[in-house]
């Protein structure tokens, strides 16, 4: 077994050629010895090698304590003693970008005896733009083999594998190189051997004058962001659906063939259930992956970061933080994974504060329900404006202020979590995306999800479902162990206005907030409040609901972390349980202190 | 020959303009320093400023066949002198 290390700058085609070279298998797997996630997969030509794709870095010097993790990776690999290759991508368009990166590869490579080659990419580009590169000249400036290739095109592709697995045993000649002489070299190299030339850059540069410019591309970023949001809810819906029908179809299906009982009801509602609830995430995870990856591809969600940086940063946000954000609003699941992206660590954990306050489209069905039965539907200036829709409108607003807020506040106390980070993006050549590779990081995503996330959300659904079902055998709801638990806990939301039939609902709400709309139908005997909310409302309405407590629950939902999937994602992904633990204790304590003083002011403003 | 006097910092440049890199703030000594160096940004390299969008936004530079949005704490560390016309 042979390991195939690939190393190189971001943007500089690596995981486009690491696809090339696996055709696509790509897993996520601990390089042996080293506890990080690393891309890997098997050498299509030689199944006997297994190539290891190591996350894109400027150079061995890190910027961020993430930076540093994966740099440290990559030498603990390349002094690792098994016969690993090292391959080094290089984009030949940029040589000045991956100069010092190369030099200090070939120096560790040297030092640990490993062989390295240099696979220059993007010659497809060099060669389509009339522009030249001495790549025999550059292998003997180096000292190292240098193969031109096109990860886009497969050009030299099968010469360079064959001079990866036929490794020369000449050493790199700069084990014994100092710093200082490795940046000194490294202009050299620059200067001697990159295209001349800029043409590549004023090309972008003109998109990028529209796409950038202060009014064009404002305009711009609109028309994308919608166009984002309409491909979200038009393709993910209907996924959603068919995930949730299929799933309650088999369950039914499992649950007809059993005599009927606690064990039929545990697989009908508890497993089958409780899988549909957080399986309809995997097609939203799949659909947002795959819009932010050809986003990402394009080049423009590196614009789109320019453009959002000195808004964020006001609260203690960075550019960076935009795409999680705004995947806040469909879903905190795929922003979380998309916050993936951001190199420094205390970065990405602020944008994990604001992400679960985003308001995610689990909400809607909870704030159409409670609008339905505080604001009349009505509508003002000749059917212009509906109130309802501008109360929606303003929940929204509500939501994504708060988040922003608590990032603001949360950077100025925590300063662990403040991005004093100096601002350098690259803004890489715009290009059509490429489909496939995506569409596989789309699915891989999702599979990930449903297999990390999996097991808690379905421990707490059997938990949740037992204490509803137990000691009546699901007869009757109001007098199960859920609603002891309710009344029990009764005097936590009787501040609020609330009894204990709300409370209820708002404990199993934790599964996932739309768990709320159902739940309150089983209570107040409506059994179809998912697709009729109306009946609902008007049954709620009539039971007495305050205007005061029902404003206490629109803020007490914009707020609170009600939601499984995310604890249990943010967990995993900030690798700290304590971590999700304290969001979603300080959530809940923030949302009853809101939705109180909410309720406080409503009760003496409205009566 | 230059001296200090005529050194303006990165930020200072008009969007099209093209200047010299002379120094950076706090040379390899710090991280950001060091990136900077690392991606392109060494004294001697010919810089442009490719675009300043508005509302103080990152502007965009060109170095070294790369393009880089910085923003202007991180353009105020490179100091940069014009070619001689």
């Amino acid at each position: 077994m042979t390991n195939l290390l690939l190393v190189g700058a971001p943007n500089s085609g690596k995981s486009a050629l690491f696809n090339k070279l696996t055709g696509l298998s790509h897993k996520v797997a601990n390089y042996p010895g080293i506890t990080v996630d690393v891309g890997t997969g098997t050498l299509k030509s030689d199944p006997n090698v297994t190539v290891w794709d190591f996350p894109g870095t400027y150079s061995l010097n890190a910027l961020s304590g993430e930076e540093q993790v994966a740099i440290d990776t990559l030498k603990t690999a390349l002094r690792s003693d098994d016969d690993a290759l090292v391959a080094m991508v290089w984009d030949a368009t940029r040589l000045e970008k991956g100069a010092t990166y190369c030099l200090q590869v070939a120096r560790e490579c040297a030092q640990a005896g490993k062989p390295l080659v240099v696979l220059l990419n993007m010659m497809d580009v060099i060669e389509s733009d009339g522009l030249d590169v001495d790549v025999s000249g550059l292998s003997k400036a180096l000292g190292v083999p240098v193969l031109p290739v096109s990860a886009r095109t497969g050009d030299g592709l099968i010469e360079a594998e064959a001079a990866l697995l036929a490794p020369s045993p000449d050493l790199a000649p700069w084990a014994d190189t100092p710093d200082m002489l490795i940046a000194g070299t490294a202009n050299q190299i620059g200067d001697r051997f990159a295209p001349k030339g800029d043409l590549l850059v004023r090309r972008q540069a003109h998109i990028d004058h529209w796409l950038l410019g202060t009014f064009t591309g404002g305009v711009a970023f609109v028309v994308i962001m919608t166009l984002f949001f309409q491909a979200i809810f038009t393709w993910a819906a209907p996924l959603m659906d068919g995930v949730e029908s299929i799933v309650i179809a088999i369950g039914s299906a499992v649950a007809s063939v059993m005599p009927e009982g606690i064990v039929s009801d545990f697989v009908n509602d508890a497993i089958f259930g409780g899988l549909g609830a957080f399986l309809v995430f995997a097609p939203l995870v799949f659909i947002l992956t795959l819009i932010v990856g050809a986003m990402e591809d394009s080049g423009y969600l590196a614009r789109a970061a320019l453009i959002c940086h000195r808004p964020l940063s006001f609260f203690g946000l960075s550019g960076k933080s935009f795409v999680p954000l705004l995947s806040g609003v469909a879903c905190a699941i795929p922003a979380i994974y998309a916050a993936r992206t951001m190199s420094s660590r205390q970065e990405r954990l602020l944008t994990y504060v604001a992400i679960p306050l985003m308001p995610c489209s689990a909400r809607l069905p909870v704030y159409a329900l409670l609008i339905a039965i505080l604001i009349p539907d009505e509508t003002a200036l000749g059917g212009l404006i509906g109130w309802q829709g501008l109360a929606m409108s303003g929940i929204y607003f509500f939501g994504i202020m708060t988040a922003l807020l608590v990032a603001a506040v949360v950077s100025r106390m925590d300063d662990t979590t403040s991005s004093e980070q100096a601002f350098i993006l690259e803004l890489p050549p715009y290009r059509l995306p490429e489909l496939r590779p995506i569409i596989s990081k789309s699915f891989n995503r999702a599979m990930h999800f449903i297999r990390k996330a999996g097991s808690v959300i379905f421990a707490v659904t059997v938990v949740v479902w037992f204490l509803g079902y137990f000691p009546n055998g699901g007869e009757d709801l109001s007098t199960s162990w859920l609603a002891a638990l309710g009344r029990f806990i009764e005097p936590v939301f009787s501040p609020l206005g609330l009894d204990w039939r709300y409370g209820i609902a708002i404990i199993a709400s934790f599964l996932a907030r739309e768990v709320f709309v159902g739940t309150l139908g089983t209570i107040f005997g409506i059994e179809s409040a998912d697709e009729d909310p109306a009946a609902l409302a008007d049954q709620i309405a009539a039971s007495g609901l305050t205007a005061a407590s029902g404003l206490a629950l629109v803020v007490f939902f914009t707020i609170a972390l009600q939601c499984v999937s995310t604890v249990a994602l943010l967990a995993r992904e900030a690798k700290s349980s304590q971590f999700a633990l304290k969001l979603l204790a300080s959530y809940m304590v923030l949302a009853w202190i809101a939705a109180w003083l909410v309720y406080s002011l409503a009760s003496v403003v409205l009566t | 020959m230059s001296t200090s006097a005529n050194q303006t910092s990165l930020w200072a440049l008009a969007a099209g303009d093209s200047a010299v890199i002379a120094s950076i703030d706090g040379h390899a000594t710090d991280a950001t320093s060091q990136r900077l160096i690392d991606i392109g940004f060494r004294e001697g390299q010919s810089v442009m400023c490719l675009l300043k969008p508005g509302f103080g936004a990152p502007r965009v530079f060109a170095v070294g066949g790369a393009t880089y949005s910085l923003d202007r704490a991180t353009a105020e560390r490179i100091k940069t002198i014009k070619p001689a016309s």
